[in-house]
């Protein structure tokens, strides 16, 4: 959350004018900006999913694999990747049609979350969790726009040890998380922007949700 | 149906994009005269989170940390009733039809909150909220493609731009109202029932709480919506007065 973001829109108004009055000019610039960013967000999100079409297909049907086992699905993220950690683990729990299926974000309970930052540090606030929930047949998905977070990655290698199957959204160039051998799949999003890849993350998790709910509806038939 | 669950072309047209231009302008006034931006999603609580986060700790180093809380308890309109203070912000990320939602906004011109409202699906009426920010969209899988992160992205990202003109922060030209030759009938909330047969009421409206007289309604409750004119209590406003103005 904290990284320099080379995307900022300063430079294109160097003109501060503590007398400006017309807001007209500025609302237009402003409306510009958005239709440029969400433009980019859209493109962003395209090239993304054309990118990792297979890893994504094939991730899809070894979660959903893993839910007729019984298996449930965690996510985990810091800041605003927390969040969408928890949106992509309501949209598998509580989805608006399709098959509800056991998750939820690792962040979610602030008791929780309070007790393992407070007494054995913020890295392990995930890792001692995978400990105490993970069984062999669940699924571990970390989001981080830099692919380095130390609370993530602990947890991944901890979930992986036991049998997780084991998914990274990042970002920028991966980080760590795109050289992990602890990673079953590692979707890097390639832009320098933290909004722009949350918004592709978004996109991603909901291509992952797709396919395990296509592979969870036909897997009768398929076995 | 509507493809905007799939990767397809910028939910953002030009209309969209000029709401959320003024959108932005009004959100940095608000924040130059103090205000917190509260939050609620009742359907989607970590898009309130996130909207929180985002403007209290910007991803970009240097910009401003602007007070923004979520509201997620279990009755966010009671949340947000003690929570706000006339000049405040209240964002809504939900559908049309979300009750809390509808009720918080209803009455919001009583708390002296300017009100955004994104969402997806059919739209809420004309002057639900101060801001309408919409994906028109019946596909109930929008909340979770990140079109919802990308709008409120967006509003942090034109916020931040503004505070960049400091000249367009001032406020504009306040509606100036006469009280003793105009029509002015202001919304107020009730916030204590009289306490006797003289009908005096405190009542919550966009300038504070004042004492009125609510003789001619006779019975009103913690919470009425109630219009004041003139120090009186002249109508209330209930469920059936909102479904006649939709």
């Amino acid at each position: 959350m904290t990284t320099h973001e080379s995307e900022s829109t300063g430079f294109l108004y160097p003109f501060i004018e503590s007398e400006e009055t017309d807001a007209g000019s500025l609302l237009d610039d402003l409306a510009a900006s958005a239709r440029g960013k969400a433009a980019e967000s859209a493109r962003l999100q395209r090239e993304s999913l054309d990118e990792y079409a297979p890893g994504l297909a094939a991730a899809g049907i070894a979660m959903a694999e893993r839910f007729l086992r019984g298996g449930r699905l965690y996510t985990l993220g810091n800041g605003g990747s927390s969040t969408d950690a928890a949106t992509l683990a309501t949209l598998f729990s509580r989805p608006a049609r399709g098959r509800p299926v056991a998750a939820w974000s690792l962040a979610a309970d602030e008791a929780v979350v309070t007790a393992l930052g407070n007494d054995v540090g913020f890295e392990l606030i995930f890792k001692r969790q995978i400990i105490a929930h993970a069984r062999d047949r669940d699924v571990a998905i970390a989001l981080s726009t830099s692919g380095n977070s130390e609370d993530l990655m602990t947890a991944i290698t901890e979930a992986n040890q036991r049998g997780l199957l084991t998914i990274g959204f990042s970002g920028h160039d991966g980080g760590r998380m795109a050289a992990a051998e602890d990673l079953d799949f590692c979707f890097t999003v390639h832009s320098q922007s933290i909004h722009r890849i949350q918004e592709s993350h978004a996109m991603l998790g909901y291509r992952l949700w797709s396919v395990t709910q296509e592979h969870m509806a036909h897997s009768r038939e398929a076995s | 149906m509507t493809i905007a669950a799939q990767p397809g072309g910028s939910v953002v047209d030009m209309g969209l994009s000029a709401d959320l231009a003024a959108a932005a302008l009004d959100l940095a006034r608000r924040f130059h005269d103090g205000a917190t931006l509260w939050v609620m999603s009742p359907q989607w609580e970590p898009h309130a989170h996130h909207v929180a986060v985002e403007f209290v700790h910007p991803v970009i180093m240097g910009k401003r940390a602007l007070p923004s809380v979520a509201l997620v308890e279990p009755d966010p309109v009671a949340q947000v009733r003690v929570a706000t203070s006339p000049g405040d912000l209240l964002l809504a990320v939900a559908s049309a039809n979300e009750p809390a939602v509808v009720d918080a906004m209803r009455r919001t011109p009583a708390w002296g909150v300017l009100t955004l409202w994104i969402g997806s699906g059919p739209r809420p009426p004309a002057g639900a909220a101060n801001h309408i920010l919409w994906i028109d969209s019946d596909d109930p899988m929008v909340p979770a493609t990140g079109k919802f992160v990308l709008m409120y992205h967006l509003l942090w990202e034109l916020t931040h731009v503004c505070f960049e003109h400091p000249g367009l922060l001032k406020p504009t030209d306040e509606e100036t109202v006469c009280v003793t030759c105009s029509d002015e009938g202001r919304l107020g909330e009730i916030v204590l029932e009289p306490a006797d047969v003289a009908g005096q009421a405190l009542v919550r409206t966009a300038k504070g709480e004042e004492w009125v007289d609510t003789t001619i309604l006779g019975d009103v409750r913690i919470n009425d919506l109630v219009l004041v004119h003139a120090g009186a209590a002249i109508t209330r406003l209930d469920d059936t007065w909102e479904e006649a103005n939709q």
